[in-house]
């Protein structure tokens, strides 16, 4: 540890905490401003060329690219924000409970954790849309329902490790009560490694919302999507490459920053 | 043979080794005592040219005959080296375990030494298998990937033969085996066949049989003195272990913080050792001459007694298909512990100290019998003071913990805050510590310190018995004196019981009143220390006796 | 034997789970699926005919078992979207069976991409002394790590298909009538999916071979005389190599998820354009069919994985 602020500083978090930083702050301003609207149509300035009024360019349809785009991540943080938080509350509490207490119901919640497992997680989340129908609330459902099984089985494992180890062996002899050895003895020794599942976790929901509404089963228009964006400039790469660049890289510059913090918080921990 | 001439190794800026001389000559055996942290590991690394890439030679030289080695300032001839590794000089480590490829049979393993190296020198030095087949030599620097059905035959049976000079039954068997179908012993065992194939005029045994019960441990030291004395093979011995160093060395290094502070004939260092440290290191060794004798305070009361205690323990697989196999560890467990005795347990890995333990403080659910505890609570010590203190609390709120738990079962013991803090800072004199150390994390202590948390926690709320499983093993001999003699002064200052386990026969001798030997699982002899030391009843005491 | 029996066993329920969740959550869905084949202008009796035709009156776990049992004798059921002529309904397994080797092809290709670059690169990659090397390719890796497989698509398309002019974007050659042409076309697909994983795979073989360095039977093999190359090759990489396999088998549904989206770039089709378009008509058979599917196939290569896992590494199977 160095004196100081107590946190060793090392380029993966610098660099991720730039990268996200820019993301959110754009998103965060996107939900009050954009250079341009971002549903008036030009017809005059369509497919017009990255330059110093549009720094993405326009679309076929006149509009603003930088603008959408800006949308566009808001849409895609709130939609992760969203299921990981859902996936990751279950995950701590129903992982922690068949973890610690494992018996029949954990044999359960395992084998339907295995099943779903063996299942592509985009695959899931087009058959929960298809049951439940489109829209941004049943998408973060979806995704939410998709991404808990992985958060159960690191919660669980984590505390199916620690269940046995020594200090908490001690614990039950001092006659500390289960919801105390669950929450304050074991859980934050797991937050070092939940905290990685949970970026690594953002970034696949990042993916999975983004993947699907490229397919068109995910946020539907008007709401602004950089999945959406990208299947609508598949048509025009020929005349207007810049359309498709722009979301595109959108998107692998918010999962890089997120994985750089991941792996920067991971070493923080060692 | 050796020559070391005033060695230093740092570390980045710490300095591991520093100015240490030492000689081997031909045939002799040197040991190297010294505690973790002392650098002989360290020494022995870069003398076999092993030693990890952060680590700098700042001054001296290493010189095998008139070769040197390694010389401070100049980087290590890797290519020099690999002439000498394996064929001239050799080293058996502490882990067999993790020290053999776990995804490569045993005999290939051994085998690879001759592949390694030029086999004529095999040859001549097995007088048996020169002259059968000519072997080719490697051609310098490359392997050869092509050997003869007559070439692989003789390879194997050298390596055969090998096997069955280290005392191994069935090499035939062992040569298809994959390290972890051995036991311990049998590891160590196709370690040292490793090292001896090639009659290497040097073997560096490093810790050799720290992870071994005292019974293989005592096997695999006869077999190194065996064939210190056939092959004429120079050793260096490295050991924490002063008693082990006196039965095979010739010479003897005592180590202390990268330096060598005395070296010379056991006697000389056992007998009439010329540095304080050296007379610490012996007294702190636990040994029959340091009972106290003590008869007052042991009243015929119980604090707990149990009858015909069976212990199961079930294998880990356990789904809904299939239930797993039960194991019975522990057989017809019956005795007692008085209030205010030591009641020392010993026996080997395996016999089921800790399972017996564990039953007793009920956690363990697969058991049948009668347990009956006549205290509140009894606490535990483990063994391995990194796992046992909660890593994310601070030491105050460890020693703290279980005085804010009985608080909750009895609303009438409930303290407050300011109460319960006075009670650590308390206890944290009382177990030899300062009042600075109640906001540190167990991560930034010792782990002689830990143990002492440890300790302080299961004595905070004054538990009539406290069970001990193995708590000094895993500490330093200084250390381990100075915890044992914390446990014994705050024992008879709170009038506590203990159950007190340990594989170590001398450390149970010390610290009981009583003594319990365990074998595979059935208690095979209870009675006063003095007693069963003096009379033993059971062959197996005996030679636990006799091993020691 | 023990083993394969409880694999089988495993799989078996594995199946059951999946099929019966499958069929309750259709179950579930809004909309008559009559309705939706015949339009709102169909007469009372010919919905009550189809009705009857389909088997829809039965309770639901009559009708679960009936279609569980017809697809144990090969019967896949019929589509409800697609129409052999004016008379006769698809079947299912007509409707998939062309569209299968396509997909799994894909799939394949895809692993094998994966396998034969990363290797090679994270032996490299470990072995480099160089710091440039070592950082360069920590930033490739990561760097491609964050790029999604249908926008990697869209890049190749643009790419190779517009600007290099490798191959035909849309351009898709049956494999019935030129094998090679076909295998050539899904190879930029498969680029799409694989080098995402390719990076993933190689930083994992690079952490796990650097990881094993350390470990004590690396110095044995040194106190030998063993040369760095040999520790590597001899001892280290076999050792290495086993959380890379768990590894694979954990990513191989994110190859099949992945072949789906890909499909959509490159207009393959392949049973995830017939998927989607099954999903948004509610074509529920197909659905259905292609689940079950999806699973058995992930779930068949997981077993292979777990039996690789046995030969690299001894300690397993003795168990």
């Amino acid at each position: 540890m160095k004196k100081g602020s107590g946190i060793k500083w090392n380029k993966y978090l610098v660099a991720g905490l730039c990268m996200t930083g820019l993301v959110v702050l754009l998103a965060v301003l996107g939900i009050f401003w954009t250079p341009y609207s971002t549903t008036t149509m030009s017809a005059g300035e369509r497919f017009a060329a990255p330059s110093l009024q549009h720094i993405f360019g326009t679309d076929n349809f006149g509009r603003d690219i930088f603008s959408r785009v800006m949308k566009g991540i808001g849409t895609t943080i709130l939609i992760s924000t969203l299921v990981v938080a859902i996936s990751g509350a279950a995950g701590i509490l129903i992982g922690a409970l068949t973890g610690y207490f494992g018996g029949i119901v954990d044999e359960i919640v395992m084998r339907i954790i295995d099943a779903l497992n063996g299942f592509p997680s985009i695959l899931l989340a087009l058959v929960v849309i298809s049951v439940m129908g489109t829209g941004q609330r049943n998408l973060v459902i979806s995704l939410g329902i998709v991404f808990m099984p992985s958060f159960i089985r690191i919660v669980r494992s984590e505390f199916i490790r620690l269940r046995d180890a020594d200090y908490i062996s001690r614990a039950r002899l001092m006659g500390v009560g289960r919801a105390r050895i669950l929450f304050v003895h074991i859980l934050p020794n797991i937050f070092s490694t939940f905290w990685v599942s949970v970026m690594i976790g953002f970034n696949n929901a990042i993916l999975a919302e983004s993947g699907m509404s490229y397919l068109g089963i995910g946020v539907q228009p008007p709401q602004a999507s950089l999945g959406k964006m990208l299947s609508d400039a598949q048509g025009y790469l020929t005349t207007a490459p810049w359309y498709a660049l722009a979301p595109g890289l959108t998107i692998v510059w918010i999962v890089l920053g997120f994985s750089l913090l991941s792996e920067g918080i991971q070493r923080l921990s060692r | 043979m050796i020559t070391i001439e005033d060695l230093s190794v740092n570390f980045g800026r710490t300095e591991a080794v520093r100015h240490v001389s030492l000689e081997i000559p031909d045939g002799e055996i040197l040991g190297v005592v010294g505690e973790s942290g002392s650098g002989k590991s360290v020494t022995a690394l870069t003398l076999m040219g092993l030693v990890s890439a952060e680590a700098t030679v700042t001054s001296g030289r290493i010189l095998y005959d008139d070769v040197v080695l390694q010389e401070a300032g100049k980087p290590r001839d890797k290519a020099l080296y690999r002439r000498y590794q394996g064929a001239q000089m050799s080293m058996v480590f502490q882990e067999p375990m993790t020290s053999l490829n776990p995804t490569q049979r045993v005999g290939r393993q051994v085998e690879e030494m001759l592949r390694l190296h030029s086999l004529p020198a095999a040859g001549a030095a097995h007088g048996t298998a020169q002259g059968r087949v000519d072997f080719q030599a490697p051609i310098e620097g490359r392997l050869r990937l092509y050997y003869s059905q007559q070439e692989r035959q003789a390879m194997k049976q050298l390596v055969l033969e090998t096997f069955a000079a280290v005392g191994l039954r069935d090499p035939e068997r062992v040569y298809g085996c994959y390290p972890h179908q051995l036991s311990g012993g049998m590891r160590q065992r196709v370690m040292i066949a490793m090292a001896i194939i090639l009659h290497p005029r040097l073997i560096v045994a490093d810790e050799p049989t720290t992870a071994l019960d005292v019974t293989v441990q005592n096997q695999i030291m006869d077999l190194l003195r065996e064939i210190n004395e056939k092959q004429r093979s120079a050793m260096l011995f490295i050991t924490h272990d002063l008693n082990l160093a006196r039965r095979i060395c010739h010479r003897i290094a005592v180590m202390k913080d990268g330096r060598v502070v005395e070296i010379g004939t056991p006697e000389e260092i056992i007998e009439h050792p010329r540095e304080d440290y050296t007379r610490n290191l012996i007294e702190a060794v636990p040994g029959r001459m340091k009972r106290q004798r003590r008869s007052a305070g042991i009243s015929r009361e119980p604090v707990v007694t149990v009858r015909d205690l069976q212990v199961y323990y079930q294998d880990g697989s356990n789904s809904l298909f299939s239930r797993g196999k039960k194991n019975h560890v522990v057989r017809d467990a019956g005795f007692e512990i008085r209030k205010g005795e030591i009641l020392g347990l010993v026996g080997e890995s395996g016999c089921g100290k800790t399972s017996l333990s564990k039953a007793i403080l009920g956690m363990n659910k697969e058991i049948t019998g009668e347990i009956e505890h006549f205290s509140s609570r009894p606490q535990m010590i483990f063994q391995d003071p990194y796992s046992s203190l909660n890593p994310s609390k601070t030491v105050g709120w460890l020693l703290e913990e279980p005085l804010r738990a009985r608080g909750k079962l009895d609303p009438g013991q409930a303290m407050t805050a300011a109460d319960m803090r006075s009670a650590a800072m308390e206890m944290l004199e009382t177990v030899g510590l300062t009042e600075g150390y109640y906001d540190r994390r167990p991560s930034q202590l010792s782990g002689g310190q830990r143990q002492r948390i440890s300790i302080g926690q299961a004595l905070i709320t004054r538990p009539g018995l406290v069970i001990a499983d193995e708590p000094v093993s895993a500490l330093d001999v200084t250390i381990q004196a100075q915890i044992m003699e914390l446990m014994r002064r705050l024992q008879e200052e709170m009038g506590l019981s203990y159950l007190f386990i340990s594989h170590d026969i001398n450390v149970i001798y010390q610290m009981s009143d009583r003594i319990m030997v365990m074998k595979e699982g059935k208690i095979v002899e209870i009675g006063e220390t003095e007693e069963v030391f003096a009379h033993p009843r059971e062959e197996y005491t005996r030679q636990l006796l006799r091993e020691s | 034997m023990k083993y394969l029996g409880k694999k089988i066993a495993t799989l078996i329920m594995t199946l059951f789970v999946v099929s019966a969740a499958a069929f309750i959550a259709f179950q579930i869905i809004p909309g008559d699926v009559v309705t939706s084949i015949l339009g709102t202008e169909a007469t009372p009796e010919r919905e009550a005919q189809l009705r009857e035709e389909l088997g829809l009156n039965d309770p639901p776990v009559v009708r679960y078992f009936r279609w569980a049992g017809g697809v144990l004798r090969g019967d896949l059921g019929v589509s409800y979207r697609y129409a052999k002529n004016m008379n006769e309904m698809m079947p299912v397994a007509e409707l998939i069976g062309d569209k299968l080797p396509i997909t799994l092809s894909l799939a394949a290709i895809s692993l094998v991409l994966i396998v034969v670059v990363s290797i090679p690169l994270g032996v490299v990659w470990a072995r480099s002394k160089s710091k440039v090397l070592d950082a360069a390719l920590g930033v490739i890796t990561q760097a491609s790590m964050a790029i999604p497989s249908f926008f990697l698509g869209i890049i190749v398309t643009y790419l190779f298909g517009m600007v290099l002019k490798c191959f035909v974007p849309g351009g898709y050659v049956s494999y019935e009538k030129d094998m090679g042409g076909f295998l050539f076309y899904l190879l930029f697909p498969a680029m799409a999916i694989a080098l995402p994983k390719a990076a993933m795979t190689a930083r994992f073989l690079r952490n796990s071979m650097l990881t094993e360095m350390k470990s004590d039977y690396v110095r044995t093999a040194r106190s030998k005389g063993c040369s760095e190359r040999r520790v590597m090759y001899g001892h280290v990489l076999r050792n290495a190599m086993m959380p890379v396999i768990t590894f694979w088998g954990m990513i191989l549904a994110e190859i099949v998820a992945g072949s789906i989206v890909v499909e959509q770039v490159f207009s393959l089709p392949g049973i995830g354009r017939l998927l989607i378009s099954s999903i948004s008509t509610r074509d529920l058979p197909v659905v259905e069919i292609l689940i079950l599917y999806i699973t058995f196939v992930v779930i068949f290569v997981y077993f292979l994985v777990d039996i690789l896992y046995r030969v690299v590494d001894p300690r397993i199977s003795s168990r």
